[in-house]
């Protein structure tokens, strides 16, 4: 499949479609932590960085299998997620959002002083395992059990305690647990898009995950729309194909991604698609089909 | 209900994917097929290196060599009798860039070869890409190890520092009798982080003693406490293995403390803010080394010296006479070859010996690494920058 | 060593402490984080450089940075942040000072390229000893400007008719607004007090380390915002503590940790301190609403 595509494809916008199913998997992730469960992270590149780092020693080190290493880049970025969730316990918003800036910036300072990783040098000879078909493939299945997951028992908990933390709470949701996991799955994602960014980077370093690569995942889940697995698509294939369209006016190129992004806020406020949920759209779709349900 | 969901999922998911190879073939059918470079009237060469970002200070002089050296070419005829197009995308310094960039050149603008980047680290990102689309690099700045062990496509000229920096670590013992020393890296600067183990390793070779390692950080402007531990060191010396902002910074704030130390570094010492942002704190307090120098330089040097000064009203550094001298090579290479074609002109290109560039004479080894000679020892003076300590030769191995 | 490590510090904290005074002003008002602030500081820094190298005396170009920069402060609460009042998230707002913040960074560097310049030696530096620590009259003027900027401030915030304004904003913002407070015109009073602080810490950075470029804002915001939350997010006396104990505990790490882990230091240490005091050191800690 992937040698019938680099034939077919011109390799520069096979690159960018990848790199936008990489970016999927990442922010869908992100907006699992703040989009649908409220808890401002602005340290979402830590966690890929764990993932990019773990997955890709595993490979280079240990002749790891390619899924195996996405596996172990995963579990590594999971268990800090984890970590990383206990003190959402105590804190919330804006302290929340600074103890995982924090993070954030510790994990890079360590992999500035981290001899494995080659420290600032980066580390470079990542087989490139990561393909098309891989990238896609994964974001179908991440799509299909994050919107399970969403519609679930546990996913809606996820919304109530977003709405409103004290009403979740008496109403029986353990917010506690829920926080953490929503924590935890959130940072499995950023593992995995992690790992399979650096298997297609073949070279990577500290400094590429660093608080504006934070940022920017951010920007595509609210931009996209908040806790909605559509918008933040959209966000992401936004925010990953404008730059490169926008590659003609080259100097003035962020000058206009920022007076966008202030424009777009001050006009959908709300993302985008704000909350439109894929069953939203499904209703939409069905209706348009003329076989509601 | 749930199959329904997949099923549109994967529809919309599919529609994507349509768009997508839409643009690319509209995109494939505007230009000649892929594998075919340069199948129009002009050669196109494509520009690696950051126009913004904090690594930009290298990409803009080197943008300039390379559209200076390449309006020459046109005024005598471009190669094999083809006009020569340089394309200038801003890679920003980061990895994800030059990839997309790289990509971008090889196949969508088809150039027939990349110059750049300065850096070694996005240079190796943007090697693997070349490498793989058999499309010749030809870096104008990586100066760290693994780069020219990716592949035969990917070339370099600078000066190493693995030669280089022995060779300045003999003159500080030998000559100067500076025993114990201090080393400072940058450490979030890839650069940096690699040449400190090799300055370490020629201290300790020749008999030196480092009594104090400290490190900072690239845009950072507080090097207060460090300077106040260097001061508490007492080292002969002080070896520093960043870029000159931060040089400059630390000599600075060495000077406001009344610390009076001599700074040693590499070529990432080179740039005019060096003398600037240092003022009286760095002259003749800093000394570093570098393949090129536009105090007492050689005859090709002086002629670039004079055009580029009149074409662009201010003087070179070493990136624009890198980027100078790698049009050129390659212009020449293709001549040689008569052909455009990577695979073929590359031969040529690994013959190179004893070319008489602007940034100092150079030569490929077996392994397709250059070696430069001499290395000249620069310092501040007064006005002028960089002034010319010394030139110590390199013997060729 | 130690104390001129404490006063490298004290300095280094001064800074950090100006720039937080205006993220906690703006923050304890209107909940928003005001992303593009350390651009603001950048902004002031690079005009109190044209005005000393257009000739302007030291102390003219202080005030005109920070008159320049309150203008700036309140043009961007107009135009980025007030349509959203009301009727959007935080977050939205968040995104939009993000953008303010590429924004103004992009347009210095399309002006004056990426490099960092010199700021020119306008106060003549000399070091005295003071037993066996080394002082040098800059620091000492930093640290005086800093803590009389703050004096002031925590004056006009107690004592003048606005400052009285302001409070009550922090307090409630609808209720103000019954009370007859011109709500906008605090909000944009306290987006120009922020934003002149931040422009005399920018001079201030300048004229001691010699040195502006348009990424220096970055970092410091990061720093600053790090410090505000670590005095108690909102609290103008807790912005003060938290830069002067951020840059001290950053100087200490330097010289008795390691440099290398300076920054991973510095987050450590605020994230325990947030853990065990999660509204932070001066923070008033608010029971939540049902």
């Amino acid at each position: 499949m992937d040698a019938f595509l680099n034939q077919t494809i011109d390799a520069y916008y096979l690159r960018i479609m990848i790199i936008i199913g990489i970016n999927i998997i990442l922010a869908l992730g992100l907006n699992l932590i703040t989009g649908v469960t409220g808890q401002l992270s602005m340290g979402h590149a830590g966690f890929m960085s764990l993932g990019a780092y773990a997955s890709a020693i595993l490979s280079i080190q240990l002749d790891a299998p390619f899924a195996l290493a996405l596996l172990g880049g995963a579990l590594v970025a999971a268990f800090f997620g984890f970590l990383i969730g206990i003190p959402t316990l105590r804190l919330e918003g804006d302290y929340l959002a600074m103890v995982t800036i924090g993070f954030a910036e510790i994990i890079r300072v360590f992999f500035l002083n981290f001899g494995p990783g080659g420290k600032a040098v980066g580390l470079s000879g990542i087989p490139q395992n990561t393909g098309f078909t891989v990238v896609w493939l994964l974001v179908l299945v991440v799509i299909i059990l994050n919107r399970q997951l969403l519609t679930s028992r546990v996913g809606r908990s996820f919304y109530a305690i977003r709405e409103n933390e004290i009403a979740a709470e008496s109403c029986g949701i353990n917010t506690t647990r829920v926080k953490v996991l929503a924590f935890t799955v959130g940072s499995l994602l950023g593992g995995l898009g992690g790992g399979l960014y650096s298997h297609y980077m073949y070279y990577i370093n500290p400094q590429d995950f660093g608080f504006m690569k934070s940022i920017e995942l951010l920007n595509m889940v609210v931009l996209g729309g908040m806790g909605s697995i559509p918008g933040t698509i959209i966000g992401v294939v936004l925010l990953t194909s404008l730059p490169e369209m926008l590659r003609i006016v080259d100097e003035y190129r962020l000058l206009f991604y920022g007076a966008l992004l202030v424009i777009l806020m001050i006009f959908r406020p709300n993302g985008l698609l704000g909350d439109v949920r894929i069953y939203d759209i499904k209703k939409w779709w069905g209706k348009k089909g003329g076989r509601g349900t | 209900m749930k199959g329904r969901f997949i099923k549109r999922t994967a529809l919309l998911l599919c529609m994507m994917m349509v768009f997508s190879l839409l643009g690319g073939c509209a995109s494939n059918q505007q230009t000649p097929q892929q594998g075919a470079p340069a199948a129009g009237d002009k050669i196109k060469l494509g520009f690696l290196g950051a126009l913004t970002g904090s690594v930009a200070n290298y990409g803009i002089p080197g943008q300039k060599g390379m559209q200076m050296a390449i309006d020459e070419l046109n005024a005598e005829g471009g190669i094999l009798g083809k006009q020569v197009e340089g394309i200038y995308y801003d890679n920003k310094g980061e990895s994800s860039e030059i990839a997309n960039i790289t990509t971008k050149y090889i196949t969508v603008d088809k150039v027939s070869a990349l110059i750049g980047d300065p850096t070694t680290g996005l240079t190796k990102v943007a090697a693997d890409i070349a490498q793989k689309n058999k499309m010749v690099i030809f870096s104008s700045g990586a100066t760290g190890a693994g780069v020219v062990e990716i592949g035969d496509y990917v070339f370099r000229n600078t000066l190493l520092d693995t030669v280089a920096a022995p060779v300045v670590v003999d003159w500080m013992i030998n000559d100067k009798g500076w025993q114990n020393l201090a080393v400072i890296t940058s450490n979030n600067n890839g650069y940096s982080t690699a040449l400190t183990p090799i300055f370490k390793q020629a201290i300790t070779e020749q008999g030196g003693t480092i009594i104090a390692e400290d490190t900072i950080n690239d845009g950072e402007t507080d090097f207060s406490a460090q300077v106040t531990k260097l001061k508490n060191a007492g080292a002969d010396a002080l070896v520093f293995t960043g870029y000159y902002t931060e040089a400059a910074l630390i000599m600075n704030e060495a000077q406001k403390k009344g610390l009076d130390i001599t700074m040693v570094g590499g070529d990432g010492l080179y740039g005019q803010d060096l003398a600037k942002l240092g003022g009286t704190a760095v002259e003749e307090k800093v000394v570093f080394y570098a393949g090129f120098s536009t105090d007492q330089p050689s005859p090709e040097t002086a002629k670039f010296l004079t055009d580029y000064r009149a074409k662009f009203n201010e003087d070179p550094d070493m990136f624009s006479a890198q980027y100078y001298d790698a049009v050129m090579i390659i212009a020449k290479a293709m001549t040689d070859a008569n052909s455009t074609d990577p695979s073929v002109y590359k031969a040529e290109l690994a013959k190179l010996t004893d070319y008489p560039g602007v940034s100092g004479v150079t030569t490929f080894r077996a392994d397709r690494e250059p070696t430069k000679s001499p290395v000249c020892l620069l310092t501040v003076k007064g006005e002028t920058f960089p002034a010319l300590l010394d030139k110590l030769p390199v013997e060729v191995k | 060593m130690f104390w001129e490590q404490l006063l490298n510090g004290l300095t280094l904290g001064s800074s950090y402490a100006l720039i937080a005074l205006g993220y906690t002003m703006v923050y304890g008002i209107i909940q928003l984080i005001n992303f593009a602030h350390g651009e603001v500081y950048m902004f002031g820094a690079f005009v109190g450089l044209f005005l000393v190298t257009a000739g302007a005396n030291i102390f003219v170009a202080l005030l005109g940075a920070m008159a320049f920069c309150m203008l700036l402060g309140m043009l961007i609460e107009r135009v980025a942040y007030r349509p959203l009042r009301g009727k959007s998230t935080r977050l939205s707002a968040l995104i939009s000072a993000i953008g303010v913040s590429i924004f103004l960074s992009t347009l210095m560097v399309l002006y004056r390229g990426p490099n960092t310049t010199r700021y020119p030696a306008v106060l003549g530096d000399s070091t005295f000893q003071l037993g066996s620590l080394q002082v040098s009259t800059l620091q000492i003027i930093i640290l005086v400007i800093a803590a009389l900027l703050m004096v002031v401030l925590e004056l006009a915030i107690k004592k003048t008719r606005v400052g009285k304004a302001m409070r009550a904003c922090s307090q409630d913002l609808e209720a103000s607004k019954l009370m007859g407070v011109n709500v906008n015109r605090i909000i944009s009073l306290t987006f120009a007090t922020g934003s002149a602080l931040a422009a005399a810490g920018g001079v201030m950075v300048g004229i001691y380390y010699n040195a502006v470029w348009p990424y220096m804002g970055t970092m410091a915001g990061l720093k600053a915002f790090a410090a505000a939350v670590l005095g108690g997010i909102g609290s103008v006396p807790g912005a003060m503590i938290g830069g002067l104990s951020l840059g001290v505990l950053e100087i200490m790490g330097i010289a008795y940790l390691s440099s290398s882990y300076k920054d991973a230091i510095a987050f450590a240490i605020l994230i325990l301190v947030l853990i065990i005091r999660p509204q932070g050191l001066l923070g008033q800690k608010l029971s939540k609403k049902v």
